[in-house]
């Protein structure tokens, strides 16, 4: 199904030889208050950090030093208490407005760290797939990651049977035993072994996202430069191409995507981790897209390198974030999030544009994909 | 010239003053060039202002519409315009507003006498530090007419001038060389200056006066001028380096050459966060004298007070990364400056506790200074807890250059900063001129500034949630209206600022009500209250003494 699809779509535009550019919609609310909605996992935590832990605690504060001065005006005027009081100090009270923000400091940076980590490692997690045969308990998960990165604890892993119909996540203890952690060769016990035919797939690593899934490493590096004034992005996995990327000009997209749309936008796969390396042709310039909670400069002379998983399709966007000269407000960024046969697809469109043959047709590639897309 | 005599009178006829130009041109007296210094204040300030003015009706509406008028149509040039604009709005009201306004004014005229000193140390080098201002406001002002990028006029690039935007990559004509020099001489002069006042407050002060004894202003403007001798030779230094690189072919941060273009951002931030400080600090120093001077009750923990000031200044030095939080550092030095700067929150909540503990209790005159006092504490409040939430790197890289940040240190600065400075104004108006003004057109203009600086900046909060990237001189349709509701609060304010102005003109030109050495009761004990309005030209001929007894400076 997925390859007849996939086919038919590098036919139609190839022969086209142009990306057309689907209808989209920008994330920002009118009048808006709060930060633009989330597609990624990562921005969803970065959400939940902002809303629920930070402005909580910086409203109470807000609160509680208005409340202070407006009783003082209310209480301690010249009228309501013509005698002032002769007290500069209070061991105790300082004591404790020096300690308690301390704790209330520790309590915001454990949950920063945790965020910070999770943002700027990009993830390592792979998975293994394979076929059970009814009889086979037994599967081993190859834990050659770097001492520092190897799995060592059950949540480390991830064990989930696929019987072509359903995907199953199973629990550690109750549908199987892990042993050798920490070990070069991590053997998954299953109580009953998987029936014949299901795929079984292992996913480990140390990255994982607040759902306790673990993230896989990137599938693809997304190549950004930016120059005065637009972007250029080339994509090493897929070969030798590249292609710049400018703001649309008023008349060619809608009053709501002006100074947002541009001519040729990055088209990246759902559901998988894109790394994303910047750098710069001549001042710096700051590649953003608040959707997915990323901002990284594009410093020339150097590399710099984040990352993101988007959740869902549709299409994103951003813009330059660091002041780059007279036209720095008009080098807009667009991420296209496409399913992965019609990003498959759009490379091979970009591939021949630039003349190279088609990356995706053999059913080897797409049947070992399928795997790694299975989620 | 009689009217100078006139407006600076004084009891004392043995109090010799100079001719005019010898007086304002040659001047050793710390307080005429205290005066000096707010009269270079308040012109900065009001061009400045005019500037923010001309971003805030660009930005009124989207669409580029209003800095064409000033470029004959030529768009380009008006996004030029725009840049030269932040740049300069920035550049102005930091080095040539709040700084020669809190510590060439306010500390000229103060610190001496709070510490019952005759003038500062070095009343020459003093006079020197004054003029250098003055060369340096001429160079940034010819800086803004120089060709800059192409043919546009102006450095467009940002107060922080990052290379290679500011080297030959991203403005090639003289304008960032005139920039350079001037931020040479404004550099110099505060060094100058910082001496002088790092020498009278250790040398100078009264008989008895231990340093656990001097006012809080006078602690505020010591640890303010340590700041500026410890940071501005790394920004001397910077822009040295990026002086070569544009004309003598160096390659400090051209990667090209070997150089690294990040470099000059840590060596600018090590300078820029003590800075920010620097704006911050003698406001602290000022809003508890006004604090305590209202409540009619001494500081509350003073020694704590005092302390949090040199604790705010020395970590101030150790957090600069946390301006740079996207331009890829390692993780685990994000984590440093995370963590090291979320410490600066502790000694600030120490501060805004202890002046609540002030009024607590107190029997509070709520009078115009003690208005602006309570307005700063509050507004410095939100400033500084959005100060936490963008400590965070990992929020922060969703905020940093949006519009959260804009929001956030217009907050600690425009409404923290210059708050401050009103308040000092309010408080030592009679003190300075001798002469009262109007107190019910100081209220107004409080209360007419409130409403529109929070207009203004308080929008600037959701667009960058939103995530409007700040610098911009156009936007997205979905951010207009926060954008106009913000340009509305300019115009409130404006309007402040005329009233302002009215209640100046009437002070000396209508009201002319003589003011009485110490017009706020017994709640005023500093030193310069003991003196007349204004006091003369020459004072404590004869040392006051703190030895003695029990008194007490504060």
């Amino acid at each position: 199904m997925q390859n007849t699809f996939g086919k038919k779509m590098i036919a139609a535009l190839s022969g086209a030889g142009v990306w057309a550019l689907s209808t989209a919609q920008a994330q920002i609310t009118p009048g808006g208050v709060g930060m633009q909605p989330a597609n990624s996992a990562l921005a969803e935590e970065v959400h939940f950090f902002h809303n629920m832990i930070l402005m909580p605690i910086i409203t109470v504060i807000c609160v509680l030093v208005l409340v202070l001065l407006l009783w003082i005006v209310f209480r301690y005027n010249s009228k309501t208490n013509p005698v002032p009081r002769k007290f500069s100090h209070n061991t105790l009270i300082e004591i404790v407005w020096t300690g308690v923000p301390i704790l209330i400091l520790l309590a915001i940076a454990l949950p920063s760290f945790e965020l910070l980590y999770k943002e700027d490692v990009t993830p390592d997690g792979k998975q293994a797939v394979t076929r059970g045969d009814g009889q086979t308990a037994d599967f081993v998960f190859l834990n050659d990651f770097t001492d520092s990165r190897m799995v060592r604890r059950p949540g480390h892993l991830q064990v989930i049977v696929d019987n072509g119909n359903e995907q199953r996540l199973l629990k550690h203890r109750a549908d199987y035993k892990i042993s050798g952690l920490g070990e070069e060769e991590v053997v998954v016990s299953f109580d009953a072994p998987p029936a014949a035919g299901d795929s079984v797939i292992i996913r480990g690593g140390r990255s994982s996202d607040q759902y306790g899934n673990i993230n896989l490493a990137p599938t693809m590096t997304l190549k950004v430069n930016g120059y005065q004034w637009g972007w250029t992005y080339s994509y090493p996995d897929f070969g030798d191409f590249e292609y710049s990327s400018n703001m649309l000009p008023e008349d060619q997209t809608t009053p709501e995507l002006y100074r947002l749309e541009v001519d040729n936008r990055i088209v990246v796969p759902v559901g998988e981790a894109i790394r994303v390396t910047t750098t710069a042709r001549d001042v710096i310039h700051a590649f953003a897209v608040p959707a997915f909670a990323i901002k990284i400069d594009a410093v020339p002379g150097r590399i710099n390198e984040t990352w993101f998983k988007a959740d869902r399709e549709g299409v994103y966007y951003g813009q330059c974030s660091e002041i780059c000269g007279i036209r720095h407000s008009f080098m807009p960024i667009a991420v296209e999030v496409v399913s992965r046969p019609a990003f498959e697809a759009w490379v091979d469109s970009q591939r021949a544009l630039a003349g190279l043959s088609p990356m995706f047709e053999t059913e080897t590639i797409k049947l070992a994909d399928a795997g790694a897309n299975a989620q | 010239m009689a009217d100078a005599y006139a407006a600076h009178g004084s009891e004392d006829h043995a109090d010799h003053k100079p001719s005019f130009f010898v007086r304002w041109f040659f001047s050793t007296n710390h307080k005429d060039i205290g005066t000096l210094y707010l009269l270079f204040a308040i012109a900065a300030g009001v061009i400045g202002g005019a500037m923010s003015g001309l971003m805030r009706m660009e930005l009124a509406e989207p669409g580029v519409t209003v800095l064409t008028a000033f470029t004959g149509g030529n768009l380009e040039a008006a996004y030029n315009f725009y840049n030269v604009l932040i740049t300069y709005h920035g550049l102005i009201m930091i080095f040539f507003m709040v700084m020669p306004a809190m510590i060439g004014g306010f500390g000229n005229w103060f610190v001496p006498i709070m510490i019952g000193a005759p003038d500062m140390a070095f009343p020459r080098m003093n006079n020197i530090s004054f003029w250098l201002y003055g060369a340096s406001g001429i160079l940034i002002t010819l800086s803004m007419f120089a060709p800059g990028y192409g043919s546009n006029i102006g450095f467009g690039g940002g107060w922080v001038l990052y290379p290679p935007l500011s080297t030959n990559t991203g403005s090639p004509g003289p304008a960032m060389d005139l920039l350079i020099l001037s931020l040479h001489l404004a550099g110099a002069s505060s060094i100058l200056g910082a001496i002088n006042f790092i020498t009278t407050i250790f040398n100078m002060r009264a008989p008895g006066m231990t340093l656990h004894k001097m006012p809080l202003f006078a602690w505020s403007v010591l640890v303010t001028a340590f700041l500026l001798v410890l940071s501005l030779p790394v920004l001397a230094g910077a822009i040295t380096m990026l002086l070569t690189d544009r004309n003598f072919g160096t390659s400090f941060f051209d990667a090209a050459g070997g150089g690294d273009p990040i470099l000059y951002q840590h060596l600018f931030w090590f300078f820029g966060h003590p800075e920010v400080y620097i704006l911050i600090l003698p406001g602290f120093g000022i809003i508890s004298h006004i604090v305590s001077t209202f409540s009619k009750k001494p500081i509350f923990g003073y020694l704590g007070m005092a302390y949090a000031m040199v604790a705010i200044g020395f970590v101030g030095f150790i957090v600069w990364a946390h301006h740079m939080y996207t331009v890829g550092l390692s993780v685990n030095m994000k984590a440093y400056f995370v963590a090291a700067t979320m410490v600066i929150a502790v000694p600030t909540g120490i501060k805004i506790f202890s002046w609540i503990a002030t009024m607590w209790g107190g029997s509070i005159d709520f009078k115009t200074p003690m208005l602006w006092a309570m307005g700063f504490i509050f507004l410095f409040t939100i400033g500084g807890v959005t100060g936490v939430v963008l400590a965070n790197a990992g929020v922060d890289h969703y905020m940093h250059d949006t519009y959260y940040v804009v929001a956030h240190f217009h907050y600690v600065l425009s409404l923290g900063a210059v708050f401050a400075i009103f308040a000092g104004w309010y408080y030592w108006f009679s003190k300075m001129t001798g002469k009262e003004y109007r107190e019910w057109l100081g209220v107004l203009h409080f209360w007419v500034m409130f409403v529109g600086v929070n207009l203004i900046f308080f929008p600037q909060h959701f667009l960058g949630l939103q995530g409007m990237p700040r610098r911009y001189i156009d936007y997205p349709e979905a951010f207009a209206l926060w954008n106009q509701v913000s340009t509305w609060g300019y115009f409130i304010t404006i309007a402040g600022m005329f009233v302002f102005l009215v209640a100046m003109i009437d002070a000396f030109f209508i009201y002319r009500k003589k003011a009485a050495a110490n017009p706020w009761g017994v709640g005023a004990t500093t030193l310069e209250w003991t003196l007349p309005s204004p006091p003369p030209y020459h004072q404590f001929n004869e040392l006051p003494r703190f030895d003695k007894g029990d008194a007490k400076a504060f």
